[in-house]
Order: C-alpha cells, then sequence, then structure tokens
C-alpha cells in the first residue's frame, strides 16, 4: 500500500500540470452541486424553521363554500374539546381602484380577525409593528408592490368593491401566505367584517375561507384526524403546519436533486476530458508500467498506482469544486441575500455550505473521475516487460477485450447509479444518463462524419492547411473529446436561445390573431346587460362578432354511477381524481374548438332529462359515455347522463374550454355568473379607461389583462434562458478546458513537430497559420456540431413538447458557429503559443 | 556447483501471418552459480529473445526454464513478476529508467515493491556504488547517458538478486562510459557472486566474462570458455 502511494504521488508530482485541466472541469461541476445543494438546502432549513409562520397555525380547515352552520359547528365543537383556539380568514380575488384616475389592479384581498395570526409575524414598511388596531375603520395593509403600481402612498384611499379602505401601510413579508403559490396580483389586509361588507363575497364569487386554529403541541396530531373524520363527506382541506413543513421538505428535496443534476451534467463532461486524458496519459505511461512489472511489481499493484493518482486528482478536483462554491456562494453580496430572502418572506437564508452538500459533491467528483478513468487504465494490463527489449510503440490493446467491456458496462452503469442518486431517482437517473448519452452519442457520431467530410483537405496544395488537418487525426489527438465537449456547450447555448426566440414569436403570433388578450370573471347574470352595452362603448363589437359572456357555475362531482362506474361519496371521487371544484356551462351548441369523439350531441330541443357532454380526458379518469354523474352545485344536488365525450383544442382559447358542457336548462333558476374571453383595446390609455369603466360600474368583475401575464411570462422566460445560457457557458467553459488541456497533453509531439519543421525551413508564422487552421477547423466543426444539435433540440421542443410553430434562425446558428469557432481558435492557438516560441535544437536534443 | 539457470528443450516460434518463424530453436543451457556468461552474435540470431525467456518476459514454444531451482514457465504474470522483483536485476540498452522519478526513488522502487525496511538509505548506498553519490535528486533527463546506465545497474542490484542479465548494457553508450559499466558489472559478478549474463556487441565486455556463447539464426554456435569456468552448453537441432 506504501509502495503505491509514494509511486502515486511521485509520478502526480511529475505530471499534474498536464492532468489538471480535466480536473478543473470536474471541479466545476462538483462547485456546482455542492453551491446550488447548500443554497436549497438552506433556504429549506429557513423555511421549515418557519412552519407556522406560513401556516399562520397550528392546524387549518379551507373551503372554497361558506361554511354552513353544521360544519362551523362541527370545527368549533372540536376545537373547544381540544383546547384550541380559532380565527377566521377570507381569501377573494378582485380590482383594486382608486376613487378618481384610470388606474385599476387585480389584488388579492384577505379578511381577518384580531386574533390573526398566532404564528409569524408581519414586516410593515414603516417599521412599526403590527396591529389589528391598523384595520379597524376601514383600514388596509397592501402589499408594497401595489403602491407605485396604482400611484398611491401611505394615508390614501383605494377602492375594493363597493367599499373605500384606506392604506395604513405597505407589507413588506407576512404570515400565512401559500408559498410558490400562483399570485394573480398583490395583498390587500383587511379586516373580515369590512370584507363581508363589500359585497364581494355573493354566493357566485370565489372565495376561499379558512379557519386556524391554535392547538396545545401535542393534541395537535389527534384533532387533524378527528376534524378529518367528522368533515370526510364535505369539501374541506385539512391540515396542519406539520404538513406544510413536509411539503416544503418534499418539494425542497425535488428542487435540489434536480438543480444539482445540473452540476452533474458538467461533471459528466469532465469525466468525459478524463477519459480522454487517461487514455493518452496510459499510453505515454505504458513503458513505465513495463518498468515496474520488471522490478517486481504484479499487474495489480501498477495498476493501483495508477487508479489511486487520478483518485487523487478527482480528490483535488472535487476538494476544488467545493473552494469554488464557497467562493461562489461568498461573493454573493449579503444585501441582495436578504432582499432574496425577504421577497421569499424570510428572515435570514445562510450562504454557508452544508455539510452534507459537500460530502454529495465531493463523492461524486472521485466516483466520476474514476468511473471514466477505469476502461483507458485497464489498458496498462497490457504493459508488458517484453516491450523494453524492443524500441517503438506497444501494441495496441485488442478492441474486443471482455474485462474492457465489462469494465465500460459497469462504469455505464456507475453513472447511471450515480444520477440516479444525485436526482433521488430511478427514473429520472435513467432520462438523464440515457438522454446524456444519446445527446453526446449523436454529436459524437456527427463530429465523426464532419471530420471526415474535411478528409479531402489533407491533399490539399496548401501546406499549412494540409498539415493542420492532418494534426486533427493524428494519433492520440483530442478532436473527438473536443468535438462532443466544446460542441455540447454551444449546443446548450444556440439551442436555449433558439426555443426562447421560437416561444416569443408563438406568442407575438397568438397576439398578432384574433386571439383573446383579456379575461373577464365574475360578471354577475344582472350585469350582463350593462357589460354587454360597455363592450359596444368601446367599440369591441365593431370587427367581428360582440365578445360573449359565457355562463359559468361551479360544480363539485360528488358521484359517478353507470355499468361499469360505482364511484360514490366524496371521499371515493377524490380518490379516482374528480376531487376538484369545475367550473361549468351550458349551451346549445359545439364551439370551433371542440369535437364530438363519442355519442352524440344535443339538438336545440328542450330536454327531458340533464344531459352533460364530457372532455375526453376525463374517460381516461374512468368516467364512461351513459355513466350518470351527481353534481354539487352550489348546494344543489344536479344529476346529469354522460351523451357525449368532446376533444377540446385548449390552445383556441377563444371561447374557451370546458370539462363539463351541459344540456340548456339543467340550471334554470340557480344563481350563476359570468366570463368573458375578449380583445381588449390595443392601446394601452383606451384599454386602462375599459378597464376603469367595468370596474366602476360593476366592482365585483375582475378584469385579469393578458399582456401583463405574458409579460410576466416573458420575464420568467427571461430568467429561465439566464439559467440555461449560464450553464451553456459554463459546459462551453469546461470544453475551453478540455481543449487547453488536450493541447498541453500533446504538447511534446507538437514541440518535436514544430523543431522539425524548423529544421526543415518553416519559420515561425507558418506554423503559427498552421495552428490557426488547426483550431479554425477544429472550432467551426464544434460550433456545426452545436449548431446541428440545437437545430434538432428546437424542433423536437417546439413540435413535440411545447406544440408550437417552429421557425428555425438561422442568423442565431450562423453567430454560434462563428462564436465557437472564434473561442476554440483563440483558446486553441494562445495555449500553443510556447511552441512557437521554442528554440528547435533544445527540443530535438531532448529527444 | 548448483545451476542457477537451467534450460531444457526451450525454443520460441512466432506466427507472422500463415508462417511460423522459429526466432529460437530448441536449446539446453546450464549456468551455475556465480558464473559470467556473455550472448554474442549478430542482429536477429536470437540473443535477446533468449535473454528475455530467462527473464520470464516471454513464454517459450517449448521446454522448461528453471531459476534457482525454480520451474518458471508453468508460473502466472504476478508470479513471475514476484520473482524477478526477488531473484533478477535487469539492466537494458535503453535504461529504462522512469523519467518522472529521481535517481534516487528509481532505486528505490524495487525495494518498496518488495517492502524492504529503509528502502532509502539501501538505495544511496548502492547509488555510491556505482559513483553517484550526489545525483541522487536528479532527474533520469538530467543525466547523461553512461550515468543513467550506473542507475539502472544499482537499481537492478537494489534487492541483491543472485542473477543480473544485461540486453546489450553498454550498447548506447562512448567507449569510456562502456569501460566504466562493464567494470561494474565484472566487479558486481566478482564481488557479490552474482550469477551475470550479459547479451553484447561489445567483444571486450565478451572478452571479461567466463563463458561466450555465440548465437546465429536462433541457434547456438560454440561455447567459447576460457579456463577459469567450465560452462555447459548444449546445442540441439
Amino acid at each position: 500500500m506504501g509502495f503505491i502511494l509514494r509511486m502515486a504521488y511521485r509520478e502526480l508530482r511529475a505530471s499534474w500540470r498536464r492532468l489538471i485541466f480535466f480536473f478543473c472541469c470536474v471541479a466545476i461541476g462538483v462547485g456546482g452541486i455542492v453551491a446550488l445543494r447548500s443554497l436549497v438546502q438552506n433556504v429549506r432549513t429557513a423555511l421549515a424553521a418557519e412552519a407556522r409562520g406560513l401556516t399562520a397555525g397550528d392546524v387549518y380547515v379551507r373551503s372554497d363554500q361558506p361554511w354552513t352552520a353544521e360544519v362551523r359547528g362541527r370545527i368549533e365543537a372540536r376545537a373547544a374539546e381540544a383546547g384550541a383556539e380559532w380565527t377566521e380568514t377570507v381569501d377573494t380575488v378582485t380590482m383594486a381602484r382608486l376613487p378618481a384616475g384610470p388606474r385599476t389592479k387585480v389584488v388579492e384581498v384577505r379578511g381577518v380577525e384580531p386574533a390573526f395570526p398566532y404564528y409569524g409575524r408581519f414586516t410593515l414598511e414603516s417599521g412599526a409593528a403590527y396591529s389589528p388596531v391598523l384595520l379597524q375603520d376601514r383600514g388596509a395593509l397592501v402589499g408594497r408592490e401595489l403602491l407605485p403600481q396604482l400611484g398611491v402612498a401611505v394615508g390614501d384611499r383605494i377602492l375594493v368593491g363597493d367599499a373605500a379602505f384606506t392604506i395604513r401601510d405597505a407589507i413588506v413579508t407576512e404570515p400565512g401566505r401559500q408559498l410558490g403559490g400562483f399570485s394573480l396580483g398583490p395583498r390587500v389586509l383587511v379586516a373580515r367584517g369590512a370584507l363581508e361588507e363589500t359585497g364581494l363575497l355573493g354566493a357566485a364569487s370565489r372565495a376561499e375561507r379558512q379557519f386556524l386554529l391554535r392547538a396545545p403541541e401535542e393534541s395537535i396530531e389527534a384533532l387533524v384526524g378527528r376534524l378529518r373524520e367528522d368533515l370526510r363527506e364535505e369539501f374541506v382541506r385539512i391540515g396542519s403546519y406539520r404538513r406544510t413543513e413536509d411539503r416544503i421538505e418534499r418539494n425542497f428535496s425535488r428542487a435540489e436533486n434536480y438543480l444539482s443534476l445540473i452540476g452533474f451534467v458538467i461533471v459528466i463532461l469532465g469525466g468525459i476530458g478524463v477519459w480522454s486524458v487517461t487514455r493518452v496519459f496510459v499510453r505515454q505511461r505504458l513503458r513505465g508500467a513495463a518498468v515496474l512489472k520488471c522490478l517486481g511489481a504484479t499487474s495489480g499493484e501498477v495498476l493501483a498506482v495508477y487508479v489511486a493518482q487520478v483518485a487523487l486528482l478527482g480528490l483535488g478536483g472535487a476538494l476544488l469544486g467545493i473552494v469554488v462554491a464557497w467562493a461562489v456562494l461568498a461573493a454573493v453580496p449579503d444585501s441582495l441575500a436578504a432582499q432574496a430572502a425577504a421577497t421569499t418572506g424570510f428572515a435570514v437564508v445562510s450562504t454557508d455550505l452544508t455539510l452534507s452538500a459537500m460530502l454529495q459533491g465531493l463523492a461524486v467528483g472521485l466516483l466520476v473521475s474514476l468511473l471514466f478513468a477505469l476502461t483507458p487504465l485497464l489498458d496498462l494490463r497490457h504493459a508488458r516487460p517484453l516491450l523494453l527489449l524492443r524500441q517503438g510503440e506497444a501494441p495496441s490493446a485488442p478492441l474486443r477485450d471482455p474485462v474492457r467491456i465489462a469494465a465500460a458496462a459497469a462504469a455505464g452503469a456507475g453513472l447511471f447509479g450515480v444520477a440516479a442518486w444525485q436526482a433521488a431517482s430511478l427514473e429520472v437517473g435513467a432520462w438523464v444518463a440515457g438522454g446524456f448519452v444519446a445527446v453526446a452519442g449523436a454529436l459524437h457520431l456527427l463530429g465523426r462524419a464532419l471530420v471526415r467530410m474535411i478528409r479531402p483537405l489533407e491533399a490539399a496544395g496548401w501546406f499549412p492547411l494540409r498539415h493542420a488537418v492532418l494534426n486533427l487525426r493524428r494519433p492520440g489527438n483530442q478532436t473527438r473529446v473536443v468535438l462532443l465537449a466544446v460542441g455540447l456547450g454551444s449546443f446548450f447555448i444556440i439551442g436555449v436561445r433558439a426555443v426562447q426566440e421560437n416561444l416569443l414569436a408563438s406568442f407575438s403570433l397568438e397576439l398578432r390573431d384574433d386571439m383573446p388578450d383579456m379575461f373577464l370573471i365574475d360578471v354577475q347574470q344582472d350585469q350582463a346587460d350593462g357589460v354587454r352595452r360597455i363592450f359596444r362603448e368601446a367599440g369591441l363589437a365593431g370587427a367581428g362578432a360582440e365578445p360573449a359572456l359565457i355562463p359559468v357555475l361551479r360544480a363539485r362531482v360528488t358521484a359517478v354511477t353507470g355499468p361499469e362506474t360505482a364511484i360514490e361519496g366524496r371521499r371515493a371521487v377524490r380518490r379516482a381524481g374528480f376531487g376538484r371544484e369545475y367550473t361549468v356551462t351550458y349551451r346549445e351548441r359545439l364551439e370551433d374548438n371542440e369535437r364530438v369523439v363519442a355519442g352524440e350531441f344535443w339538438d336545440a330541443g328542450p330536454a327531458d332529462a340533464p344531459e352533460v357532454s364530457i372532455e375526453d380526458s376525463l374517460v381516461e379518469r374512468g368516467m364512461r359515455l351513459g355513466d350518470t354523474v351527481r353534481f354539487d352545485v352550489l348546494g344543489r344536488a344536479v344529476e346529469a347522463r354522460v351523451t357525449s365525450v368532446r376533444a377540446v383544442d385548449w390552445d383556441d382559447s377563444r371561447a374557451g374550454g370546458f370539462m363539463f358542457l351541459f344540456r340548456p336548462g339543467a340550471f334554470d333558476g340557480a344563481p350563476h355568473s359570468y366570463v368573458s374571453f375578449l380583445r381588449g383595446p390595443p392601446e394601452p390609455a383606451a384599454r386602462g379607461a375599459f378597464q376603469r369603466t367595468l370596474v366602476d360600474r360593476y366592482p365585483n368583475v375582475s378584469v385579469i389583462d393578458g399582456l401583463e401575464i405574458i409579460r410576466t411570462f416573458r420575464r420568467v422566460l427571461d430568467y429561465v434562458t439566464l439559467a440555461v445560457t449560464v450553464v451553456g457557458l459554463i459546459a462551453l467553459l469546461t470544453g475551453g478546458l478540455i481543449l487547453v488541456g488536450s493541447v498541453a497533453m500533446t504538447r511534446f509531439q507538437r514541440l518535436f513537430d514544430a523543431a522539425v519543421f524548423r529544421t526543415l525551413g518553416a519559420n515561425t508564422r507558418l506554423i503559427a497559420v498552421m495552428y490557426v487552421l488547426e483550431y479554425g477547423v477544429l472550432g467551426t466543426l464544434a460550433g456545426v456540431v452545436g449548431s446541428a444539435g440545437a437545430l434538432v433540440l428546437t424542433w423536437a421542443l417546439t413540435r413535440q413538447v411545447l406544440d408550437v410553430p417552429w421557425t428555425p434562425a438561422p442568423f442565431l446558428n450562423l453567430a454560434g458557429v462563428l462564436a465557437t469557432a472564434a473561442v476554440v481558435l483563440l483558446v486553441g492557438v494562445a495555449s500553443s503559443l510556447d511552441v512557437l516560441r521554442r528554440k528547435p535544437l533544445a527540443t530535438l536534443r531532448a529527444e | 556447483m548448483n545451476p542457477m539457470i537451467e534450460l531444457r528443450g526451450v525454443s520460441k516460434t512466432v506466427r507472422s501471418g500463415d508462417r511460423a518463424l522459429t526466432i529460437l530453436h530448441p536449446l539446453d543451457l546450464t549456468v551455475p552459480a556465480g558464473q559470467s556468461l556473455s550472448v554474442v552474435g549478430p542482429s536477429g540470431s536470437g540473443k535477446s529473445t533468449l535473454l528475455g525467456l530467462i527473464a520470464g518476459l516471454d513464454a517459450p514454444s517449448t521446454g522448461e526454464i528453471r531459476i534457482a531451482g525454480v520451474e518458471i514457465t508453468a508460473l502466472d504474470e504476478d508470479r513471475l513478476a514476484r520473482l524477478r522483483g526477488e531473484r533478477i536485476g535487469f539492466v537494458f540498452q535503453f535504461f529504462h529508467l522512469i523519467p518522472s522519478l529521481s535517481a534516487l526513488e528509481n532505486v528505490m522502487t524495487p525495494l518498496e515493491i518488495a517492502g524492504a525496511a529503509n528502502p532509502s538509505a539501501r538505495a544511496r548506498r548502492l547509488l555510491a556504488d556505482v559513483g553517484l553519490t550526489d545525483r541522487g535528486h536528479h532527474y533520469p533527463s538530467q543525466l547523461s547517458g553512461g550515468e543513467q546506465q550506473r542507475v539502472a545497474i544499482a537499481r537492478a542490484l537494489a534487492n541483491d538478486p543472485p542473477i543480473l542479465l544485461a540486453d546489450e548494457p553498454t550498447g548506447n553508450l562512448d567507449s569510456a562510459n562502456g569501460r566504466h559499466v562493464i567494470d561494474l558489472l565484472v566487479e558486481v559478478n566478482r564481488t557479490r557472486g552474482t550469477t551475470l549474463m550479459l547479451v553484447t556487441h561489445d567483444a571486450e565486455l565478451a572478452r571479461r566474462t567466463d563463458v561466450t556463447l555465440t548465437m546465429r539464426d536462433g541457434r547456438t554456435e560454440r561455447a567459447a570458455a576460457p579456463a577459469a569456468a567450465p560452462a555447459l552448453a548444449g546445442a540441439a537441432g
């Protein structure tokens, strides 16, 4: 053992400079894993510590419908029995506006009682402490982003529904806000009683009601259990802060694992570099290995000497990666960290590295280095001492060496294992490992084909060009590896940019058409005519038909029965996947975006019994043509027979899409509201005035501006693009390092060649031109590989996954090829500079 | 006297495409312990092949080879490696020092492989024996050819093997350096009693061994045995 380690150390002392680049690649990947994991783990720790603050209580009971006296009684009885106190909250989405002026804004209003919150603290912009007194006499606290959006300040009044509220302060962070939930607008916090008086909580409006309970710690579990048992036939959601804790744990573990896969992919890229360098390295060390065998070392000992070297370098690379991660996290300015923490609602998020992240990074770096080096290292077995009695090259190892094939298979399995471990999922591991192998394999084959295509240039009349091309195929060349690594980097960057352009193009395409860009919800029955009048006044009926007001009701499935179906009771309904609240409508004809795939659609005549047409995805969940579905519509039971199944083209949103469509007549007399999908006035001032007029006249109506959502979407897309571009840049950097490394690896051969050329009369300029051509050609090939891969990726993503039209981006692809060629040219020539400067005699003598 | 090296009917045939090429015709040879023997002959006569077979670097096509009484043709690669480490020192024409190791470390390597105690002190002594006391920290590229070969001899003697094999040890050296190396090898044979077998083109070197074996086309021609010690050299075929 001592001998192996000592030998490994001595060999490393001589060769680490040439090998270090490859382990830098490992370091970058490990750095990514450690930094991302640490960050996510820190956020998770911070969140879990505030789980009660996120829930604002110990136990919650939530419902989309007003509490019936019976349900309320049961909750209160169970709470009293467990020694718990309780308070109620109500949430709804509506429009906020000013008493005068054109601006309106969708907001999330929450009504609370003085006892709120049981846990967690408000941070207010003024620095004052929160007190329920602030909400008295129609006081409101608003999310601070609302102030500039409406152009108001603390002390001003805003209108919510019919009621005016005075802004008493702005909220920086608040307890009880759902994490990561989709938010339609800023928070407006008011007293619950005042919210009830706004008239926004009518029977047909959307509102979520919540009971928050504070119970002694030991009774929480039992309380949740009893409430669930008591209310199992009601559509309520019951949970405790522990559930929040679990959810955080689950979501963040997943985020952590997926994010660290990014680092893993880079480590693999580094691994490919390790594989390539080990191959060349082993060839250079065959003689040394033969000497060791001649001196009495066994094959196993010789192999161990080199495995130990790879392990030491892998360990070194991984440790360097940890330092990189530490430096990156330490470089995050405190102010930014604090701001990020504040937006998510927490006091502090640490930027320290966590032990588990460091250990994982270390293990991954070491494992990947060893797995990739294993197959080439096995060639050392063929280092026969007899070789020492002859001059010349060692015979190359047989291609179909079963041990080598077995080792390659074991390395592949090992990589899959590491991927699955990092993603904490066998399936994801298989996808990542398989996807990587497929992409790398495809790029590799393409690279080979390209190298073959430029072969005729070997017969070129121009000396530097001929030798540049020959250099790409010299024995022990790194061409394929550089093509793969650099190509993969430019593939990421070009591909993501192209996908982004395609997505944006498809959106503007949708906006150019007569696609709706504005959505109205919660229009009441008695407001329908007035709203239509506003449409006409705004000139919306001008070009085509007037925007339709679609009647909607909110319904829940309570039972499905039929020859093959028997889903009874709310628990069974939930289990079958029909548990959510559906927005349903009725009409006598099909819309343009619908077609019947089974059964027969009704005609305009009156019906004997209620009929419903279902969307075809419901069939997959077990609903059949001919089944009878029982609905709960605002407390009323409606039974309808499924008489047809429809396919809905969800992309065509002009008429919306509905899972359940009823034959007219089923809801006569039931209170319902209208929604409308329309194309608002294009000009911003007219658009604002239109929204304002609507909300002024009908304060309960919410107007959701599609343009704003698209703007938000565009922002998110920008972030995603930035993130993936950073990954691509890191991959490209890794490719650059591999390039530098491979130049260093073949340096001796290059020095010798250059010396011979000089002796034969070549000047520095000629040799320099040769290198420029060599790396220029290599870079162009890598760019073409990446660009072609990106074309396929965008085509597949846009057509197969995102389902948007595919538009090739020729300029982007061309720019990508040129940029890649330039990078490779610069890096390659720069790392060959010392070859150009060396005097020939010294080199030839050394030989 | 016990034979240190014993060959019985040893031959070597290689296939080149469809043709079988006999590099070494069946041969018997016995070298007693402490004897020095030189193998001479033109290039391609099978000298190096014979030496390689004796060192266990290659396997014979027929026959058996005994080294210090151990039949080596049946040994696997790792057992052969161990045997070499303990019983055989080898000196090459092209020195074959490990370029990444200093002179001292090159000499220490066989001692470390064998797990010997205090390898550094012994390696220093050996370097002093070959007259390179001050060059231990130099790398092979910093040494002249003669110096490299002396380091190689020190390395070959590291585990005090009973047999020293040398393949054209002066073939890559000028005459002054060559003489120095010859003196060293002869001295080792005399003072340590190490059995010495060397392949050479160097007539002076051949004259200074007890026995000279001449080879041509894979056969032994004659054994010139100076009066000092009788050698048994049997040629067959």
